[in-house]
């Protein structure tokens, strides 16, 4: 069954989305999600809920969603609620931007401006009973998994001789989601509070943007790793491709240095000036293997207080060594993203 | 985002029509003219006759001045224009205020005293019209130029062109800021143009004479937004869903 015929305007009244074709998108939904046979979803009071981000739905993309829903259960269902709220995010950045391609003829003035929210509108992530277990080392910066819960393991964290471990970005994620439970030394539970500050610090690789575009890209479906931290340890001795064009990285390898807390070192040499190259990003894959990975669709390259000029995107390509990149500017809790292609106008007859 | 043309047939006419032979024939009828151009202020003010008039009309060069006068339509160009049919296309002579010809560099060095920029803005004006692209100012879209597959008449433009060097900051100062950067996307974006930056790099030659533009490097970039909802679509790799 087709389910996507592309987002549109649609002819849809409000709430009809459910008997649209004389299909029902929501019992389809539900079914295929008790179907994956994942615990949470035998939950009573899953119906309610999924009942409930579907009624905020306006109608004209509910199909849309449905078919990243459904996509989503194949990664894990801990991805699903993020991405309604997401997707009700991209619109209203859509509108309020004049459309997401540049074939838009006219301004949609409509939604322009503020992107506000009314208190009582905030949606609120569901309460999960199963939550994966983590615990945070300080000295790698990593929070290493100690019980795991979900589908969503194969494609988050990294593999350190025989366990996962997570990024502070992909820690606070699930976190965010209500997915995971992180504790400290003192095997006391962090809270999100804690977590934010974490982030705050600066000292573990990451910072609120590139959480934000971790966080955004995740909601999506893509696969996200930090640039050039290998899935598993192994992928260091046999695939160098990453780590070339970085000097820091070459001396790391010939000192036999491959242990993640270098790693971070690492990370953290690389920001340049204004610019960082942050993710390593896959398309959605529910046959991902960490052992595998093969190369990154995209590599995303983090700006902040100026767009790129022509040398420094000329520089990151050639980090990149032929990756396509790019660049994501984070802005008001909005992430956008650009490409600076290079091209050559035809030489015309 | 491929050429929008204007109507039916308008493709067709195109392609009958090359803008090459058109600008092959507007030269050729000014040499044999020995058409001259008059330096006024940042313009070239050109007369015609009527079969130039047409061609000048159809390769989209100046602005048509209105006046009286029967037998010749005068032309206003830009700066641009008129060093690219005296230095590019060498088939008018530039007359200078002092009423005398000027040779090519002179006019160089009037126009490079008239406007820092020109050298930059120039290179980059005559890179597209060398590949036969039609290249109007771009001032009513907040941007330097902007570049047509054919006549306007036929096709709309595509896109929207900026103009940026290395040497000292940018030509133009464009694209440097975040509230710059996302307004021009949007108004490209709203006009159904691409945002095509052009890098000069002057490669340290200088602006003393017009062969240092031979020198300089041109390096053409798309800025586009790119949207990972859609994205997605045309990449994922999923399991079969029919069990």
């Amino acid at each position: 069954m087709d389910l996507v015929d592309g987002v549109g305007e649609s002819s849809l009244t409000p709430r009809s989305f459910r008997s649209f074709s004389g299909y029902d998108v929501k019992s389809d939904v539900y079914n295929r999600l008790v179907e994956s046979e994942n615990e949470a979803f035998c939950n009573p009071e899953f119906c309610e809920q999924l009942d409930i981000h579907f009624n905020c739905l306006p109608a004209s993309y509910c199909l849309y969603v449905v078919t990243k829903i459904l996509d989503f259960h194949l990664s894990g269902w801990y991805d699903v609620w993020p991405v309604i709220t997401c997707v009700m995010e991209v619109e209203d950045w859509a509108s309020s931007t004049g459309g997401t391609s540049d074939s838009e003829i006219s301004v949609q003035d409509s939604n322009d401006g503020e992107h506000c929210h009314i208190s009582g509108d905030i949606p609120k992530l569901q309460y999960r009973s199963i939550k994966s277990k983590a615990h945070w080392n300080d000295e790698l910066g990593l929070a290493e998994i100690v019980e795991k819960k979900g589908r969503m393991w194969t494609t988050t964290g990294i593999v350190r001789g025989g366990n996962i471990c997570c990024s502070l970005e992909e820690t606070l994620f699930l976190a965010q989601e209500g997915a995971l439970q992180l504790s400290d030394d003192d095997n006391l539970c962090l809270s999100l509070e804690e977590i934010y500050k974490m982030v705050g610090q600066r000292k573990y690789g990451g910072c609120w943007e590139s959480f934000q575009v971790y966080r955004h890209m995740k909601s999506l479906g893509y696969i996200v790793g930090r640039h050039v931290l290998p899935w598993t340890i192994k992928r260091v001795k046999s695939n160098p491709i990453s780590l070339e064009g970085i000097p820091e990285a070459n001396l790391m390898k010939n000192r036999g240095q491959e242990d993640a807390k270098s790693m971070i070192e690492l990370l953290n040499s690389l920001r340049i000036n204004n610019l960082r190259l942050v993710f390593d990003v896959y398309p959605p894959n529910s046959k991902f293997k960490k052992s595998s990975p093969g190369n990154p669709s995209y590599v995303l390259c983090l700006l902040s207080d100026h767009p790129p000029s022509n040398p420094e995107i000329e520089d990151l390509e050639r980090q990149c060594d032929g990756l396509p990149l790019k660049f994501c500017h984070v802005d008001h809790g909005r992430v956008s993203y650009f490409s600076f292609d290079k091209v050559e106008l035809p030489f015309l007859p | 985002m491929g050429p929008r043309w204007k109507r039916k047939g308008a493709e067709a006419k195109a392609l009958a029509d090359p803008m090459s032979k058109i600008v092959s024939d507007l030269r050729t009828s000014l040499m044999l003219s020995n058409s001259q151009g008059i330096l006024s202020g940042r313009s070239v003010l050109l007369g015609a006759d009527a079969a130039q008039t047409e061609l000048l009309s159809r390769a989209c060069f100046g602005q048509p001045i209105i006046t009286a006068e029967k037998d010749i339509q005068w032309f206003e160009l830009s700066m641009e224009e008129g060093f690219y049919l005296c230095y590019s296309l060498r088939c008018i002579k530039i007359v200078g205020e002092d009423k005398r010809v000027k040779d090519e560099q002179q006019v160089w060095k009037y126009m490079t005293s008239k406007w820092v920029a020109f050298p930059v803005f120039f290179k980059a004006y005559s890179h597209l019209r060398m590949k036969n692209w039609v290249v109007r100012s771009g001032s009513q879209y907040g941007v330097d130029f902007v570049a047509y597959r054919h006549h306007p008449s036929l096709v709309h433009s595509e896109y929207a062109v900026l103009v940026l060097s290395k040497e000292s900051g940018d030509a133009n100062g464009r694209l440097r800021v975040w509230s710059d950067f996302h307004c021009t996307l949007r108004l490209c974006g709203s006009v159904a143009k691409t945002l095509l930056a052009i890098n000069i790099d002057s490669a340290g030659k200088g602006v003393t004479s017009p062969s240092c533009l031979d020198s300089y490097e041109v390096e053409e970039r798309t800025v586009t937004r790119w949207t990972p909802e859609e994205c997605r679509e045309n990449q994922i790799v999923v399991e079969n869903r029919t069990k």
